[in-house]
């Protein structure tokens, strides 16, 4: 089973709906699962329908509270806190933000009164369930939640699972923007990444620093530029940075509405849409095989 | 005249920019804006918090910018001290040190600094060590008197978004200015709160799509969440965004500014260029917005 990740360091550059389009194209030959791996704002369930979707709760890391029919006011714990979580409330005793506890137990360690208590935190939550085309794997990251990298490691192991259950030749990831936390956990280990960059000098910036990172973990990269004929000047400074990392253009898909509605078609079962093909989805299409090729999946 | 802001310089009023999905124009939005307020006279810093794609300053030339790196304390063990007890591990909360070969190991890229692992050793084997994540540009912008950028940058194959986001955070409150304007990251996680925690007006752009209407619900419930007064900008409308609409309204969130889909819009910003020489109408509309968030944030005060 190979597993391809859609990435891009910028977002809105087009991954959801590359990884919609290439899932579906893919899916006339091999039998292919699906995983969402942006847990901060997971769109692929909505453009490949997904339907009985069951979810767990994703556990997060402990955090500190304080009872305030406890707590003298010392003020050590906030002292203690590298954070800046814990600050006094209106009536002398010491609150803690919920949103900058990094949850250490570290003012709980200190506090000689035994005012602070840990407790436990949900990050979000882990969804497993059908597609139009296959299994798909996703999740939600509770708002302003931390470790959205560890749960993009659980729905990718949920999706792995079910890809495996459905005997799967390939796993599509539709990776998380940025070059952090997130994104290391979305494409470590998979067979390739394919940057999806847009031709804009924001573009071949986020592009540059995405490939460093996938350089460090000794993944390919092969870059899609989409919106191509936005911009000549763009278009020319991504080949630039494609260039000076030599990292092969397998396809350049022109700036057309009709591709961002395509993907969406696809949910609603209107397949169809994706043979018959614009420009934009011809190029697509190309670039499907070129990853096809490479990863040894024609036969 | 401000609605005042709970933290930094006095009288700045402190606005972000932010929004669930990436690509929808926060920093087509925060650029811009800066840079009008800025030629109307006002001090300005734009802080660029999306510290993993930090875009802000391919749209301006600054000038003399100085570079402070980002370091982030890390425990290390001295194994000649270190009598492998595991005491350090055990109350390691986020599982970043082993005991491997008679010694206690810390994995940096798990540290979070906390401390607790010094606190607890008998035998003070544990220090920390700074580790370099990032850094921090800040400088005036060649062409926009009374503007200055503050750019947070995490290095490439590091981890600690929000340590840099707060350091870029922590240096723009250090510059006098009447609007400060934060360009956040995608999302809804711990980075984009750390760059939109305590602010006093935050502006969510949204597309009119079925992503971005997703994604907006998930923002605005983080908004709620964190109590911020809250005003939306629809980009790239075409026709009506009813459900864009319904949805504000359903929140009690006021849409502020519609930016219709304008294909020499896309190709002004793919050039690295600001709307301002080339699309006066469209300018028009960006320029009233951090006056339009004032007048929100200052109401919700005093209903407060």
């Amino acid at each position: 089973m190979k597993s391809i990740v859609v990435a891009s360091g910028k977002g809105g550059t087009g991954k959801t709906t590359i990884t919609a389009l290439f899932t579906a194209i893919a899916s006339r030959r091999l039998r292919v699962a699906v995983v969402d791996a942006d847990v901060e704002a997971s769109n692929l369930p909505l453009a490949l329908s997904a339907k009985n979707v069951s979810c767990t709760p994703f556990p997060g890391g402990r955090r500190a509270e304080i009872d305030e029919n406890v707590c003298v006011g010392c003020g050590l714990c906030a002292q203690t806190c590298r954070f800046d979580a814990i600050t006094e409330g209106i009536y002398g005793v010491f609150v803690v933000d919920p949103f900058a506890c990094e949850g250490c137990g570290r003012c709980a360690m200190v506090c000689s009164r035994g005012a602070v208590v840990m407790k436990p935190t949900t990050a979000g939550k882990a969804c497993v369930g059908e597609s139009v085309i296959g299994p798909i794997a996703f999740g939600q990251l509770g708002p302003g939640e931390d470790l959205s990298g560890k749960l993009v490691t659980e729905v990718r192991n949920l999706g792995h699972r079910a890809a495996v259950q459905h005997r799967a030749e390939v796993i599509l990831i539709d990776g998380p923007p940025g070059i952090g936390c997130p994104l290391t956990a979305a494409i470590a280990g998979t067979h390739v990444v394919i940057a999806i960059a847009e031709p804009t000098a924001s573009g071949a910036h986020d592009l540059d620093r995405l490939a460093g990172v996938a350089a460090r973990l000794g993944l390919p990269v092969r870059v899609v530029l989409n919106k191509a004929d936005l911009s000549a000047d763009g278009a020319s400074r991504i080949r630039e940075v494609c260039n000076a990392r030599n990292l092969p253009v397998i396809a350049e898909i022109p700036f057309d509405t009709v591709f961002a509605h395509s993907a969406m078609a696809l949910g609603a079962g209107t397949s169809g849409l994706v043979a018959d093909g614009s420009p934009s989805l011809r190029a697509a299409t190309r670039a499907w095989q070129a990853v096809e090729s490479e990863l040894g999946l024609v036969t | 005249m401000y609605a005042g802001s709970r933290k930094g310089t006095p009288l700045a009023f402190v606005l972000a920019v932010a929004s669930g999905k990436g690509g929808t124009g926060k920093t087509l939005v925060a650029t811009n804006i800066s840079a009008l307020a800025a030629a109307h006279l006002e001090r300005v810093v734009l802080v660029d918090c999306d510290v993993e794609a930090p875009n802000d300053h391919l749209f301006f030339s600054s000038v003399e910018a100085t570079n402070v790196r980002v370091e982030v304390p890390v425990a290390k063990v001295d194994p000649s001290l270190c009598r492998a007890c595991g005491r350090c591990r055990d109350a390691c909360s986020f599982g970043a040190i082993r005991v491997l070969r008679g010694s206690a190991v810390v994995f940096e890229e798990l540290c979070h600094g906390c401390g607790t692992c010094m606190d607890v050793c008998p035998r003070h084997a544990v220090h920390e060590v700074p580790r370099p994540v990032g850094e921090v540009v800040v400088g005036p912008v060649a062409g926009h008197d009374r503007l200055v950028l503050v750019t947070g940058r995490l290095y490439v194959g590091e981890v600690k978004s929000t340590s840099v986001i707060r350091s870029a955070r922590s240096a723009a409150r250090a510059i006098t200015a009447d609007l400060v304007v934060i360009d956040a990251p995608p999302g809804v996680g711990c980075s984009t709160v750390a760059a939109i925690r305590g602010v006093d007006a935050l502006l969510l752009v949204a597309e009119p799509t079925p992503f971005g209407l997703h994604d907006l619900e998930l923002s605005l419930e983080l908004g709620l969440k964190l109590q911020l007064p809250m005003g939306v900008v629809v980009n790239r409308e075409v026709g009506a965004s009813d459900e864009i609409d319904s949805l504000c309204k359903e929140k009690g969130v006021p849409i502020v500014a519609r930016i219709p889909f304008d294909r020499r819009i896309a190709e002004t910003y793919a050039r690295g260029e600001l709307l301002t020489d080339t699309l006066p109408a469209v300018s028009e509309i960006l320029a009233g917005l951090p006056e339009a968030m004032r007048a929100l944030a200052s109401r919700e005060v005093v209903e407060q």
